[in-house]
């Protein structure tokens, strides 16, 4: 009777879960191996889908390489900034918690609503942020931030802006489990700012650094929100990051041309790329142990 | 650090930090008080006349009132199903053992650590649609409602800290699993339900993939992302870039406002979380 009532309540959860997330799973491996494009019956082709991703489709190899491309800009630019900021913010001063709240801000505002405005600021010709770099003298004449050469590093740019606060957070927290004790008793031995800062925070914060970097890869690589209202993966599909092409096999309806949905395809996309991302994020996971081991 | 030095450079990446940060806000909730001219041509910083018609317009003739009530409704609703799973659930994995435990323990981690991104959308969408859930805010809801494995460790986190003798008391006299859930758990935990109740209402508030797949065959359920990013592919969309920047700044103040008074709680909730990991 009693222990009737647990599983009770572990059903709310655990049915959005069945429901949610192992069922859409099971679903893809199902239909991996169908040729469906959600009117017609499905028909079964085996392999046929994996053999059109790993021969014929460019374009799936391309987006997965701008996926990459994107997460090596963004956690390049990302963790240091938020590393950075955060050791900016850890220091006494008045209206550090206000600060804190600031940078923090923009994690709590909707990516797509953001990415619109900032589809407005990058405006070649009316945006802000020529604009500004115009009167300023540091550039003679507009630059097409979201044109084939440059859309990748604004978006990048734009991820940094949405995402840096969340990673400051992260280290801050890490930052204040350092015991003050340390640093005072390498300040009376002689150590100075720098010498504190190699020897004592950055080998002190490894652990967190780690973690941290996990969640920051696994977040760039689905992070598609922002990308898909400034650009849609345009132009000339440079900004095209995998889980965008993929949510377009599945819902082709924002393109300007009415393309069926390729279902069954896109189940096997989906699951190829969740094996390459799952593999990457492993790989990740045993030489991060393996450097635990080190230290 | 020398000192004189330290100052004036710190003043200066405090100073270049903030700007980054707040000018794309500023420039939101100004610009929504322009007119089309002026936000397309460029004039100063502050709106030369403050253009207050432009929400009038969001509002009534765009149909805004109806996708900001869609908005706070499903906010609400994923907020009220994920405090609701995730303090069951979170309760009784922190307290108790029954078998196939570790198996859900492992599954609700894993999901955290494998990057599914919108490969659920089609078959969630499918799925939700044979039990008449989609066009709907309910299925919605329900569906931004199930990625809850972060609140749920928090949860676990946080009910292991309430010590383990004051519902051990309560089962001695009689009381059940359910009854010390609700009268001695849940007013003892309220400090990390605010922060499940932050987090789920900024997922839901913030939402736009799933929330547009989700209003496809119902525009009338769009929440305000969806309407406002559904702006730039009007047919007159230059003509409107003030409204759609009143727009966004729609989607954006209530939950600034809500900001405003929360932001400890979602600092120190995110904190909680990484420190436990």
């Amino acid at each position: 009777m009693r222990r009737g009532t647990l599983y009770l309540m572990l059903a709310p959860n655990l049915i959005l879960f069945l429901a949610l997330t192992v069922y859409p799973i099971g679903w893809a491996l199902r239909y991996m191996f169908y040729r469906y494009d959600g009117t017609y019956r499905e028909t079964f082709i085996g392999l046929g889908n994996f053999n059109r991703l790993l021969t014929r489709d460019t374009i799936y190899w391309a987006s997965l390489g701008h996926t990459f491309e994107y997460a090596g800009g963004k956690l390049l630019l990302i963790l240091p900034l938020a590393f950075l900021v955060a050791m900016l913010l850890n220091l006494p001063f008045r209206g550090r918690t206000a600060m804190q709240a600031v940078v923090f801000g923009p994690t709590i505002m909707s990516s797509a609503v953001m990415g619109l405005m900032f589809y407005l600021l990058f405006n070649v010709y009316n945006g802000d942020v020529n604009r500004y770099l115009m009167k300023l003298h540091l550039i003679h004449a507009p630059i097409n931030w979201l044109g084939p050469k440059l859309a990748m590093l604004t978006v990048v740019l734009v991820a940094v802006w949405e995402g840096m606060g969340n990673y400051m957070v992260y280290f801050l927290a890490g930052l204040q489990t350092i015991p003050k004790e340390v640093y005072e008793s390498a300040a009376i031995d002689g150590a100075g700012y720098w010498r504190r800062l190699f020897a004592i925070t950055i080998p002190m914060m490894g652990p967190v650094v780690r973690v941290v970097l996990m969640l920051a890869i696994l977040a760039s690589f689905q992070d598609i929100q922002s990308i898909m209202v400034m650009t849609g993966g345009g132009p000339l599909q440079k900004t095209q990051v995998v889980f965008l092409y993929i949510y377009q096999l599945f819902f082709p309806i924002d393109a300007s041309t009415p393309v069926q949905p390729q279902i069954g395809y896109g189940a096997a996309a989906s699951v190829l790329t969740g094996l390459i991302l799952g593999g990457i994020t492993l790989i990740y996971l045993y030489i991060s142990k393996k450097l635990d081991d080190l230290y | 650090m020398k000192r004189w030095l330290a100052i004036p450079a710190f003043t200066i990446a405090g100073a270049a930090l903030l700007v980054f940060t707040l000018y794309p806000v500023v420039y939101t909730l100004l610009g929504s008080l322009k007119t089309n001219l002026e936000l397309q041509g460029g004039g100063s910083f502050l709106p030369s006349h403050w253009e207050f018609s432009n929400y009038a317009t969001a509002f009534r003739e765009v149909d805004f009132l109806r996708y900001s009530w869609n908005s706070v409704a499903l906010s609400l609703l994923t907020m009220i199903f994920s405090l609701v799973a995730s303090s069951l659930t979170g309760y009784v994995l922190a307290r108790h053992r029954f078998a196939g435990k570790r198996l859900l323990m492992a599954a609700y981690l894993s999901v955290m650590f494998v990057a599914l991104g919108p490969i659920t959308l089609y078959p969630q969408f499918t799925l939700m649609h044979s039990v008449g859930l989609t066009g709907n805010l309910l299925g919605l809801a329900l569906v931004l409602s199930a990625g809850q494995s972060s609140n749920i460790f928090l949860t676990i986190g946080f009910v292991k800290g309430v010590p383990k003798d004051i519902d051990e008391s309560a089962y001695l006299d009689g009381a059940g699993y359910f009854r010390i859930y609700r009268s001695l758990i849940l007013p003892l935990i309220r400090p990390i339900l605010g922060v499940v109740a932050l987090f789920s209402f900024r997922l839901a508030w913030n939402d736009y993939i799933t929330s547009l797949v989700f209003s496809m065959p119902n525009p009338a359920i769009k929440p305000l992302t969806v309407a406002v990013v559904g702006l730039r592919y009007s047919a007159n969309a230059a003509a409107e870039v003030n409204i759609m920047t009143a727009g966004a700044a729609i989607a954006l103040l209530p939950m600034l406002v809500v900001y405003l008074f929360t932001n400890r709680q979602f600092i120190s909730g995110l904190m909680e979380g990484a420190v436990k990991s």
